[in-house]
């Protein structure tokens, strides 16, 4: 009688524990239709699955992604700005079993070599759950084409420059 | 038309002159080292060439501007001090008509500072991101902005009465509407910030080339600062057409 006692005493202690963010699990896959090869400019897409594995139901939960560079010599976090319009992804409670999926498209801004993440955090937690790396190489694309800017950058000023002496031996 | 007949004149001074071609030389080489600042930059991303294409339609808009101004007081006041203007206004072409005659030739001019800009945008921004909108928003925000800037010239030198004052004037006012194209962010965003960007017509259309060609939002979504920049173009006309009434007066 004294353990079954014990037993629901623990069981009602444990429901009025806060949830921890290690409650959570996040799966996280690049979405099939990313380049195999991609380059800058491109768009790559990656998928997460949050799952709440319970007992409790965990409240406030925000989930984001991380992307750092990984070059040698260049082993750098990245400002999300630039690459990503979609900054986080938020469920008011996840209940024990549920799950919270999320898209998180990036476009490719620089070359290099890069991991991501995403990371979940809830309101009472004390853990950062996070989803297993994954990394992508950006094949370096120029953006800046000299043969392009260079015929324009010398052609115009020298093309006002013979239109403006035709004009003063024409005066 | 009277109307065409003054803006053909003003436009033929401005652009088929030897010392109108002037300007276009000199507006041709600063896009040019711009540009050819770029090319020895090995570590450009995506984002700097965006950036790149951002800061010259704000270079382009700015030098327009700069443009409409100088010719705007230059065409009413300068003419009344070289004794010019007097035979004009004593023709029978109405006063709205010499002043939308003398846009005209503005007008040409800035069509001028938007093609010459094409091919550089082009080429410094081909294979980036956003460049069809950016000329797009160029044309939409930039126009009413620099033509506004004309009729705040025109405005100034018909009330002032010296190019000198009005010049001086207008140019104060016209760097204080650029600033924001020096002005680091963090600036902005103070409520000083805010408040003058609200009402400042460059830094609505700087904020529009900003979203469109950077941050990849649509043009039509641009609608308040398509706002701001008809409102400036709607108060300059009539700031320009109150003040060159006067004259008649």
């Amino acid at each position: 009688m004294r353990r079954w006692h014990i037993v629901v005493v623990l069981a009602l202690i444990l429901q009025t524990l806060p949830a921890r963010a290690g409650d959570l699990s996040i799966e996280l896959a690049p979405d099939a239709k990313n380049p195999p090869a991609p380059q800058m400019g491109d768009n790559l897409s990656f998928h997460s699955i949050i799952r709440s594995n319970g007992p409790a139901t965990v409240e406030g939960v925000i989930a984001w992604l991380s992307l750092v560079q990984i070059d040698p010599g260049r082993e750098q976090p990245v400002d999300l700005e630039d690459w990503s319009a979609h900054k986080a992804v938020t469920a008011a409670a996840l209940d024990a079993g549920e799950t919270l999926e999320a898209d998180w498209p990036l476009r490719l801004i620089q070359a290099g070599t890069y991991r991501v993440v995403v990371s979940a955090a809830n309101r009472d937690g004390v853990d950062l759950a996070t989803s297993p790396f994954e990394d992508f190489v950006v094949r370096e694309k120029p953006v800046v084409e000299s043969q392009r800017v260079l015929p324009v950058a010398l052609a115009i000023p020298i093309l006002i420059g013979i239109a403006m002496s035709w004009r003063r031996w024409n005066a | 038309m009277p109307i065409l007949l003054i803006a053909g004149k003003e436009a033929g001074e401005l652009l088929l002159s030897v010392r109108g071609l002037a300007w276009l030389l000199v507006f041709s080489v600063v896009l040019s080292a711009f540009s050819l600042l770029l090319v020895s930059d090995t570590e450009l991303s995506l984002l700097d060439n965006a950036q790149v294409v951002y800061d010259m339609t704000g270079i382009a808009t700015a030098l327009g501007g700069l443009l409409a101004l100088i010719v705007g007081v230059d065409t009413i006041a300068g003419e009344r001090e070289r004794g010019s203007l007097v035979p004009l206004l004593l023709t029978t072409v109405s006063r709205d008509g010499i002043l939308l005659g003398k846009l005209g030739g503005i007008a040409v001019a800035w069509v001028v500072i938007y093609v010459l800009a094409a091919p550089y945008l082009w080429a410094v921004g081909s294979t980036g991101q956003n460049l069809s909108d950016g000329l797009l928003g160029l044309a939409l925000l930039g126009t009413p902005v620099v033509l506004g800037f004309g009729f705040l010239g025109m405005g100034l030198g018909a009330w002032l009465g010296t190019a000198r004052t009005g010049l001086l004037i207008g140019l104060i006012v016209l760097v204080l509407a650029a600033s924001p194209l020096l002005l680091g962010p963090s600036l902005r965003q103070t409520a000083v910030g805010r408040a003058f960007d609200a009402v400042n017509p460059f830094s609505a259309a700087i904020n529009a080339y900003d979203a469109v060609i950077i941050d990849s939002v649509s043009v039509a979504a641009q609608a308040t600062n398509l706002a701001v920049t008809a409102a400036w173009f709607a108060l300059a006309l009539w700031f320009a057409r109150a003040s060159f009434c006067r004259i008649a007066r």
